[in-house]
């Protein structure tokens, strides 16, 4: 999930925080201070976050694109200059538009607001955009909600008591609504200080930017594993089910499925699965700091070095071709499988299956599905040449099936001329004669539309008289048998006009 | 007229599709909204036996046969027929995308009212209600006029809806406590010829009233549901050439339970277009049209046309165009008067590989249009082959994009949603450069095949259902077996570097044994057994120690302790399990102390004999004198192996009790000290083959070499001959 930081460099923003110490510092500064831990944090445990750094004032600026170098982005920060007054709508549009031409408007994004509460004054401030909401021409809607799914994040370098004495936090909870709800209000605790603002930034990472660590198994094999993206909670029903559902920490592996199987199944979301080292040591052996950076170096070479099962696992599902099914929770499936990045970079790959017990219907439920050591007869075939894949639906649909519609005369016609055709080639196409003539003849009872049954009776006995004399004497017998068929169902006879009941081939003795 | 089945792809292009990012919208349907249960309330009273008036020419003559034939009058559909038709175009369609939860009640009204079919899945399909239809018949245009009225089958269908469903019932066992959460709404769609405006106000208020009397009737019942929300959409039919008496209606609150709108269409064409837009704006479906499919004709082989085609499905998989709102770029065009709008993609070729592993993020049933025309019946029967076509988007730019793909799964197809924009997850590190990323020796080959054995299969679930598990906890269950010992790399292993263990190794992590097994079992330890007499070297690995690794003695020690470490794993499993461990254990070499006495032993004794000996014993010998240089890699390996031990994958420490059985049985040899090796060879060679084979009854059970015959003629069970005469291999 991409991250856009949007910072506030009104003028406002400017405001000293009044300290007793002998520093000066700008409310500017603490924003700064904070995004640098948030960065730093970033560096270190999220590093596969696309982050993008927008700076506004009445306008906005684009300041870094979207990017995983946090280098570039700290050195944004502390080059940032002073400018007019807070625009958030404008903000917003710039947001939108950063977003969407990035990753179109499907990705969800999480998107970090940097401001003071003080929400900008007259036309363009925030209360004048939310007020104005609804006398909006199309072309200049409010830019909330965006297109694309967002978390958004409000960091107000102000406390509580601070945003209450204004509207200013009704303001940003109406905003917070408006997004789609899905975010929150941070806000400082006490004195605003360099501590208060590490505080509030802290509570950030841990809501949002904390890394997915999870256990994968496999029996009795297993790895410890990041998931990047953190998977997200998930409502699926929120009127049945209205509490959110989390990925387990223990991903278990059900068993293996051929890709070909799989068959490209509708995924919620995509994650890596970096298999990562687990370092109990590190807390016992108190070294001297000096030596600290070339023991990381010697443990990441250790683990390098020592076999890890998602390296296993990721090997022999690419030479394979085959993905792992795993267990995310109550009937909660994934799959695992080797992404190629390029002709090099290879890596496993978790994709999540939409919750429930029958996430793809070419599986059947997944709880069904059972090790083939259990059937009588391996599935696959002793040589792989057949598959249990895909379960077949118990009804057929519709167009696996030959169904008469009616409703354009053409399809009536065609259905019609099919049975004057076959009855032009009797006795040699007897069976296609009698066959589309029950089709026709079911529907025509279904529908309820007995002049039709009447019409291709006349169309018959017409058919019976213009017979060449060449023809074989079988096929007048069989037209005029079909015609009295069709015209004795046409008049509601019960025994003729049974649905389930097809007219038979007359029984002749020219059978040779 | 076009052949059907001939759909060619007629160019090569290349594309490539670029995995974007995840897309979702919690705007799905809920489990329970109106669109649960619909009820049809079709009008069968005198007045719909009229007919339409809109004719239809069934008798086409071609040019060569129109002399002297006086063609056939056209038919024409009676307003009854119009409205069945039309509302079964409506369940198939229904069906096709929806084939689960999604239910129709079919109800028809005259004098009375006729209920089709229920609630239960197995009664939601097209044959069923065609056949119930067919039992009704046309309506009879001499019934009483006065007896007759829709709202028989009005009533019926507020009843009907107060009905649990399937889906219904089982979710309120299933929340229990918050079984209220099971909503119970409903649609009405009623079809009819109606008089005027006031009587639909009449029909609507009768409703109204039915509802207020049902829910009444509901509270008080275990196996009624009260209606919380019930949509009418009553659909006026009447003649060609007539004027509307009725009057169209937007959707209008009666009460906060009911809301009514009403539809005042002709018959025929018109009414098939009302009830596919209702059917669309009822399931939130929407329109694709596939262009440029391109398709043989028979006539001209070699020439081919493009065809479209129209299909139907949720709408959710044209969420990115109505979000970045280039409907419009993406070749949306509207059709009937802006009534309805498609868009269109392009069928784009090559075809994709079912091997591929495409990122999708939806994938939804299509129903066809027009489902048995043509260009129709050629597409799906393509796809129905099991052939996936990738679809474009037609933009300005000219770029290519490649943005959703038409493909059958198991006789039903289903359109999958491709995304198209960059992807989060680009340039990952890669896996070689992470944990475990330098190992290079990882038995890759043989976790294929451990994943071959452990794929999935469906079970049916009327199967046994040992331990009242499900059959994806017994797959789990597999997978534990077989990975209770289970080394990743191949320099950890030895026997699973050994073509004679696999038997083994294949059968022991059964959940149960068979007697056969066992003997196969068995068969592969006295294999293995023979490998030591005959000192066939072991694929044992050198890495890690310098020279030529261990000694071939320390080598087969390395092998059987790696062995009864599997074998332990599994031998609490069964009785059966636990005799092969006892055969490993009584077959195996000596243990260490034991070795290290012979080896002592034989030192001498080599210096003694070694004139005597043929070439053929020199490279153990050699092997011998190299494995005092190689004590210390020796060690090393010893070490490592407990190290493996101590892996939680491991199996618990060594059962010791195995090893003092074996002690027992040699313990003569023992107190005599040093032997020679002639002693040795023979002693060891009788007690390998004593393995192979069960004893002699009677040699067992001999007082100083000297059995007694014919035993059993002495108590007169012979059964004991029987067993023990059996060979035992």
């Amino acid at each position: 999930m991409p991250t856009v930081v949007v910072m506030d460099v009104s003028l406002s923003m400017t405001r000293p925080v009044s300290l007793e110490s002998s520093e000066e510092f700008q409310r500017k500064n603490l924003a700064v201070h904070g995004l640098t831990m948030l960065f730093e944090h970033m560096a270190a445990n999220y590093r596969l976050e696309f982050t993008s750094l927008v700076a506004f004032s009445s306008l906005w600026e684009l300041l870094v694109p979207f990017t995983r170098d946090y280098n570039t982005l700290q050195e944004a920060l502390s080059n940032l200059e002073d400018y007019d007054k807070t625009c958030i709508e404008s903000a917003l549009n710039g947001v939108s538009n950063v977003v969407q031409q990035e990753w179109g408007s499907s990705c969800p994004c999480q998107v970090v607001l940097v401001t003071d509460g003080s929400l900008g004054i007259g036309k363009g401030s925030l209360r004048h955009s939310l007020q104005t909401l609804k006398q909006r021409a199309d072309d200049k809607k409010f830019p909330l909600p965006f297109p694309f799914p967002t978390k958004m994040f409000i960091m107000c370098v102000a406390n509580s008591e601070e945003l209450q004495t204004t509207d200013a936090m009704d303001n940003l909870e109406e905003l917070l609504r408006l997004s789609g709800g899905d975010g929150q209000i941070f806000t400082m605790e006490g004195q605003l200080c360099l501590k208060s603002v590490q505080a509030m930034f802290g509570r950030l990472i841990d809501q949002a930017y904390s890394p997915f660590h999870a256990v994968l198994h496999c029996g009795n094999l297993s790895s410890d594993v990041q998931v990047f993206p953190r998977p997200e909670p998930v409502v699926v029903d929120d009127e049945v089910d209205p509490m959110p559902r989390v990925v387990n920490t223990d991903l278990e592996i059900v068993g293996f499925i051929e890709v070909g199987d799989i068959s490209s199944p509708p995924v919620t979301s995509r994650h890596l699965v970096l298999p990562i080292a687990v370092i109990k040591e590190a807390e016992d052996v108190s070294t001297g700091a000096a030596e600290e950076p070339e023991e990381e170096v010697s443990a990441s070479q250790m683990a390098g070095k020592s076999p890890n099962f998602c390296v296993l696992l990721h090997g022999s599902l690419k030479v394979e071709g085959m993905v792992a099914l795993v267990q995310l929770g109550p009937d909660w499936y994934g799959m695992l499988y080797s992404q190629a990045d390029s002709k090099k970079k290879s890596n496993l790959m978790m994709s999540l299956f939409e919750p429930g017990p029958e996430p793809l219907p070419w599986l059947g439920k997944v709880a069904h599905l059972g090790p083939i050591s259990e059937a009588a007869e391996n599935p696959y075939g002793e040589d792989d040449s057949k598959s249990p894949f895909p379960v077949q639906p118990s009804i057929k649909r519709s167009y696996a099936q030959n169904v008469t519609v009616w409703i354009k005369a053409s399809g009536l016609q065609t259905d019609v001329q099919k049975i004057l055709r076959n009855a032009r080639k009797l006795p040699e196409k007897t069976q296609t004669f009698y066959k589309e003539l029950n089709r026709l003849r079911k529907a025509a009872l279904a529908f309820g539309f007995r002049e039709l049954l009447k019409g291709v009776g006349d169309l018959l006995e017409r058919e019976c008289t213009l017979l060449p004399d060449s023809a074989h004497p079988d096929a007048a017998f069989q037209l005029s048998h079909a015609a009295k068929q069709l015209r004795l169902a046409s008049a509601g006879d019960s025994q003729y006009a049974a649905f389930d009941q097809n007219i038979a081939p007359m029984h002749t003795d020219f059978s040779s | 007229m076009f052949r059907p089945c001939t759909l060619m792809p007629l160019f090569l292009l290349l594309c490539t599709l670029v995995y974007p990012t995840p897309n979702r919208d919690p705007s799905t349907m809920k489990m329970f909204s109106v669109a649960h249960k619909t009820a049809f309330v079709v009008d069968h009273c005198p007045y719909m036996a009229e007919s339409s008036r809109q004719q239809v020419e069934c008798d086409v003559l071609t040019k060569s046969r129109a002399q002297g034939v006086i063609p056939l009058a056209p038919v024409s559909k009676s307003l009854w027929t119009c409205a069945v038709e039309c509302s079964m175009e409506y369940c198939r369609i229904l069906y096709d995308v929806y084939p689960l939860n999604k239910l129709i009640n079919y109800i028809v009204s005259d004098s009375e009212f006729h209920i089709l079919n229920t609630w239960r899945q197995e009664d939601q399909s097209t044959h069923e209600l065609m056949s119930a239809l067919a039992a009704v018949g046309p309506p009879n245009p001499r019934e009483d006029p006065e007896c007759c009225s829709v709202l028989h089958g009005l009533v019926a269908a507020v009843e009907s809806l107060c009905k649990l469903t399937e889906l219904q019932h089982e979710q309120r066992t299933v929340l229990m406590d918050t079984a209220e959460r099971v909503a119970n709404r409903g649609r009405i769609i009623c079809l009819t010829n109606a008089k005027s405006d006031t009587h639909v106000r009449m029909l609507e208020d009768c409703i109204q009233e039915t509802l207020m009397d049902q829910n009444k009737l509901a509270a008080g019942s275990d196996r009624l549901m009260a209606i919380q929300q019930c949509e009418l959409v009553l659909v006026h039919i009447f003649p060609m050439g007539e004027d509307a008496l009725v009057s169209d209606r937007p959707k209008k609150e009666i009460s906060p339970l009911l809301t009514s709108e009403v539809h005042s269409v002709r018959a025929g064409r018109h009414l098939a277009t009302k009830l596919n837009i209702l059917v669309q704006q009822h399931f939130d479906l929407a329109s694709t049209t596939i262009t440029n499919i391109p398709m043989k004709e028979e006539q001209h082989a070699n020439t081919s046309a493009n065809y479209d085609v129209e299909l139907l499905h949720h709408r959710d998989a044209h969420l990115e165009f109505f979000k970045s709102g280039d409907l419009h770029m993406a070749g949306s065009t509207s059709r009937d008067s802006g009534l309805k709008e498609t868009v269109t993609l392009k069928w784009c070729t090559p075809r994709t590989n079912s091997v591929e592993l495409h990122y999708c993020t939806g994938a939804y049933r299509i129903s066809p249009t027009d489902v048995n025309s043509r260009p129709s019946s050629c597409l799906t029967n393509f796809l129905l082959n099991g052939r996936s076509v990738l679809l474009e988007q037609p933009r300005k730019s000219g770029s290519k994009v490649i943005s959703h793909m038409l493909s059958s799964h198991g006789g039903e197809i289903f359109l999958h949603v491709l995304n198209s924009t960059r992807s989060t997850l680009e340039d990952p590190p890669s896996i070689s450069e992470g944990c475990g990323g330098r190992v290079t020796d990882y038995r890759i080959t043989d976790f294929g095949e451990f994943m071959r054995e452990n794929r999935l299969t469906p079970v049916a679930e009327t199967a046994p259902n040992p331990g009242g598990r499900f059959p994806a906890d017994r797959a789990k269950a597999q997978l534990e077996r077989y990975t209770r010992y289970w080394p990743m790399i191949i320099s950890q292993t030895t026997i699973f570097n050994m073509q004679a263990v696999v038997p083994l190794a294949n059968l022991i992590v059964k959940e149960a044994l068979s007697e056969e097994d066992v003997l196969t079992c068995q068969k592969t330890v006295y294999n293995l057994v023979d490998m030591e007499r005959k000192n066939d070297p072991l694929p044992i690995s050198t890495v890690g120690s310098r020279g030529k690794g261990p000694k071939r003695d320390e080598q087969y020690r390395i092998m059987w302790n790696e062995l009864e470490t599997l074998v332990k794993t599994h031998a609490a499993g069964s009785e059966r399990h636990q005799r092969v461990l006892d055969c490993i254990v009584a077959c195996r070499s000596k243990p260490p102390e034991e070795e290290e006495r012979k080896k002592r032993g034989r030192k001498r004794e080599d210096r003694e004999e070694r004139p005597d000996k043929n070439g053929t014993k020199e490279p153990e010998d050699r092997a011998w004198q190299d494995s005092e240089r190689l004590k210390g890699a020796l060690e090393k390996e010893e070490q490592e192996s407990e190290v493996i031990k101590d892996s939680p994958d491991s199996p618990e420490p060594l059962n010791k009790k195995p090893r003092l059985a074996i002690e027992e049985v040699q313990p003569s040899e023992k107190a005599k000290g040093p032997v020679s090796l002639l002693a040795l060879w023979t002693n060891r060679i009788t007690v390998a083959n004593s393995r192979k084979h069960q004893e002699f009854a009677g040699r067992t059970s001999s007082v100083n070499n000297k059995a007694e015959l014919y035993q059993h003629l002495k108590d007169d069970n012979g059964m004991d001959v029987h067993e023990n005469g059996k060979a035992s291999r």
